[in-house]
């Protein structure tokens, strides 16, 4: 269960601990201070044009894509090293990562199934924070039911390739320069089979992006519409036909590491109900405090699965308790959005400037659907009851 | 305690909502969200052409002198249709106080007409709720002020309005300086008004949230029963069907301790107290729980600005703290449970007089 406290001080996991604070300290200061635990879900609209300089600022200083191997411009930085840096970012208040779909997704999908051609070409821009990507996946009949994809592409004669379809909830797609797409390519297909993984630029004719307004106002992802929108030849990643395979690689990578940081914010969270609750006196009830170390205790039950889970070393195939990892975060999540509303009182009624309120009312909205995106509740129960417990499988239509 | 209602409030009742079916639809109202008042003149003046302004205003003031059981179907109503207006601070609250006032005085006889005509709109103003609603359309504003009632005129106030999460509501922060001429009743006369008022706060709240529980749950049944994922309708799968039917019990197991409260502030009995606590903390659960589960039957459209189930899912989260929020009711419920004199065990709980004693308090404000 790990190495005594005195070895620690010296290996490098610590220095890197100690590295990315120093940085942090140094960085995020001046302009960016305002960036301080602002952005990421429920937060997105936090001035992306100041978090995209952010992007650069951190890979000036060879912070972006650490844990990527050295030859595509990371770091090859450990597990443990990578859980280190996403807590001190965390800890230090570092803002919801614009290329985070680059760096966490697409990149190490093509670092896996891409050509040398796509890496060399593609890469570079993640790492140098300079390229935003968007994800193509769900479409309005494709949502849970994933391999139900309509959205179709035909390969022309020179070699290219056409869309056309629609992809819905997409995340940043306004603020993205492109996008990774699962459309069928064999017409007559039907599920999981006949579909292709490909890359297309957002800025062309064919592309049309429409915000979708979200209850709390705000419109962080949108609907996307392809009419013959452009691919190159060179922007199939893997085989025609076999696009089902890379989408699953990727969605493996998006319920591993990249969801580190998420546990620091989540602290942080934690930490701001708790002097919402101190200043207005809900921490005197009994019944409020008995829930907040419940949701305390659901935090650390949440870190050291990830730990455990992300100890395998770099094998991301789904564990058992990598199955449960997105349902439980999901629901602990939910709940600790209600909890803040119930510390805050009538005050979470009326809209706040205090930046503590404020973060508190956008959890508590952002929160109601952690438990839809990225795999909902049932399809979370459904693949631990089949794939953990290896009960039948729902029959299906 | 019979459940049972009289069939002209079920049939007032059945008019009430064939009539909000049809003249309160989900884009009407996003089209009065959208305008400064909040408020439309059209409903209000349909809401009164039904009788509503009227009913609890006593006869001799032009009223149809009806009490709270009849207005909880009404308020259930309301709520499941989230109907933005002050109808239920005039007609049902101010309304309630300004009748409970003895004797036949100026202050009734210029408002409690007008009320009933559905001219006058009345905003409240009491230390359980932060902000004063439609304090901006009112047409007098009743204040707390060290439990003594102060009714102001418009023009004596100063308002900031304040937006609210939930966009049917107009809320504002009032400033006024209370004075002998606004004063309508002292504080000892002032202190058992506002008790009642508060009971009667507490009552729409949870009433409201009954039907809002109830129009969520209709809402997320809808679409489960349309949408199709794998080949089927969702609302074929367990996973989908079970939770939905979870709000259906809670919605079944909050409705008669609404009504329970209802009859008791009807009565003036002493516990009316406890049976509005606990409408609250039971209608509260069951309008978490049919928010929660709707949201996730609709999946992500459920979470979408266009999707009416947010205009829903944010009147049952707004209510939830106003009156007295949740911590307060049920630390009401604790204060009894333990309290020495507490009438607990089986010989209590289940005599048929559990509660029926009217208290002295109580009595002297009932008309």
């Amino acid at each position: 269960m790990g190495a005594p406290e005195t070895a620690l001080a010296q290996n490098p996991v610590d220095q890197i601990r100690r590295a990315i604070a120093q940085w942090m300290a140094e960085h995020l200061t001046g302009e960016f201070a305002a960036l301080r635990h602002r952005g990421g879900p429920g937060d997105e609209g936090a001035d992306p044009a100041l978090r995209k300089r952010w992007e650069r600022e951190m890979a000036a200083g060879g912070w972006t894509c650490v844990g990527w191997p050295e030859a595509y411009g990371g770091r090859g930085l450990s597990i443990d090293a990578q859980v280190a840096f996403h807590e001190e970012y965390a800890r230090a208040g570092g803002p919801g990562r614009m290329g985070h779909i680059g760096e966490g997704l697409i990149g190490p999908t093509l670092i896996r199934y891409g050509s040398d051609a796509q890496k060399a070409r593609f890469l570079p821009g993640i790492v140098e924070g300079r390229t935003f990507w968007a994800q193509g996946y769900s479409e309005p009949n494709a949502g849970s039911d994933l391999a139900n994809v309509q959205t179709r592409c035909w390969q022309c004669d020179d070699g290219s390739w056409r869309l056309s379809g629609q992809k819905i909830w997409t995340s940043l797609a306004h603020e993205s320069d492109w996008i990774f797409v699962l459309a069928r390519s064999e017409p007559g297909s039907k599920g999981r089979h006949g579909l292709s993984f490909l890359l297309l630029p957002l800025d062309q004719p064919g592309v049309t992006i429409r915000p979708i307004r979200q209850i709390s106002g705000e419109a962080e992802f949108n609907e996307v519409f392809f009419d013959e929108a452009v691919a190159e030849a060179d922007g199939l990643v893997g085989e025609p036909g076999k696009g089902w395979e890379v989408a699953m690689g990727l969605l493996e990578i998006e319920r591993g590491v990249s969801t580190l940081g998420q546990q620091m914010h989540f602290a942080h969270e934690l930490g701001l109900v708790v002097e919402v609750a101190r200043r207005n006196g809900a921490d005197r009830d009994p019944a409020f405090r008995a829930r907040l170390a419940r949701a305390w205790g659901g935090l650390r039950v949440m870190r050291y699965n990830a730990l455990r889970m992300l100890s395998g070393g770099d094998d991301l195939k789904l564990g058992r308790e990598a199955l449960i990892y997105k349902y439980h975060w999901s629901n602990w999540h939910r709940d600790l959005g209600k909890l803040a509303m119930d510390a805050l009182g009538p005050e979470a009624d009326t809209p706040s400037e205090d930046p503590a309120v404020r973060r508190l009312q956008q959890v508590f909205f952002f929160s109601r659907a952690d438990t839809i995106y990225a795999g909902s509740n049932e399809i979370q129960l459904n693949l631990i009851a089949e794939r953990g417990l290896g009960l039948p499988r729902e029959p299906r239509g | 305690m019979d459940f049972t209602f009289e069939s002209h409030q079920i049939a007032f009742r059945d008019a009430i909502r064939k009539f909000l079916m049809v003249e309160a639809a989900p884009e009407m109202l996003r089209e009065i969200w959208e305008t400064t008042s909040g408020r439309s003149a059209d409903l209000r003046a349909r809401l009164a052409d039904q009788g509503l302004t009227a009913l609890s205003v006593p006869e001799d003031f032009g009223g149809i002198g009806l009490g709270d059981l009849d207005w909880v179907l009404v308020l259930q109503e309301l709520g499941y249709y989230a109907i933005p207006e002050s109808l239920v601070d005039t007609a049902y609250l101010a309304a309630g106080l300004l009748s409970e006032l003895s004797g036949d005085i100026e202050i009734k006889r210029e408002w409690l007409p007008r009320i009933a005509s559905g001219e006058a709109r009345v905003a409240i103003g009491h230390p359980s709720n932060p902000f004063v609603a439609d304090a901006g359309t009112a047409n007098l504003l009743l204040m707390w002020h060290n439990d003594a009632v102060h009714a102001v005129r418009p023009d004596a106030v100063k308002l900031t309005a304040q937006p609210s999460i939930d966009n049917s509501r107009r809320l504002s922060q009032v400033e006024w300086k209370p004075e002998a001429s606004t004063r309508i009743a002292d504080a000892r006369i002032g202190a058992p008004l506002w008790q009642r008022l508060l009971l009667r706060g507490g009552l729409a709240t949870a009433a409201q949230q009954v039907g809002l529980a109830q129009r969520m749950l209709d809402l997320g049944v809808d679409y489960a029963a349309q949408r199709k994922q794998f080949g089927k309708i969702i609302g074929t799968f367990q996973g989908v069907k079970h939770p939905l039917a979870d709000v259906a019990v809670a919605i079944e197991f909050a409705e008669p301790v609404v009504h329970r409260a209802a009859y008791c502030i009807g009565r003036g009995h002493a516990r009316a107290g406890h049976a509005v606590a606990q409408a609250r903390m039971q209608a509260s659960e069951a309008a978490h729980k049919a928010a929660r589960a709707s949201i996730q039957a609709h999946g992500a459209m459920g979470y979408t600005w266009e999707a009416d189930l947010q205009m829903f899912m944010k009147r049952a989260w707004v209510l939830d703290a106003g009156w007295g929020d949740l911590a307060h009711h049920k630390a009401r419920i604790a204060e009894d449970i333990f309290d020495d004199q507490a009438a607990l065990g089986p010989s209590n709980t289940f005599s048929t007089h559990y509660g029926e004693a009217p208290a002295p308090r109580v009595s002297a404000v009932s008309r």
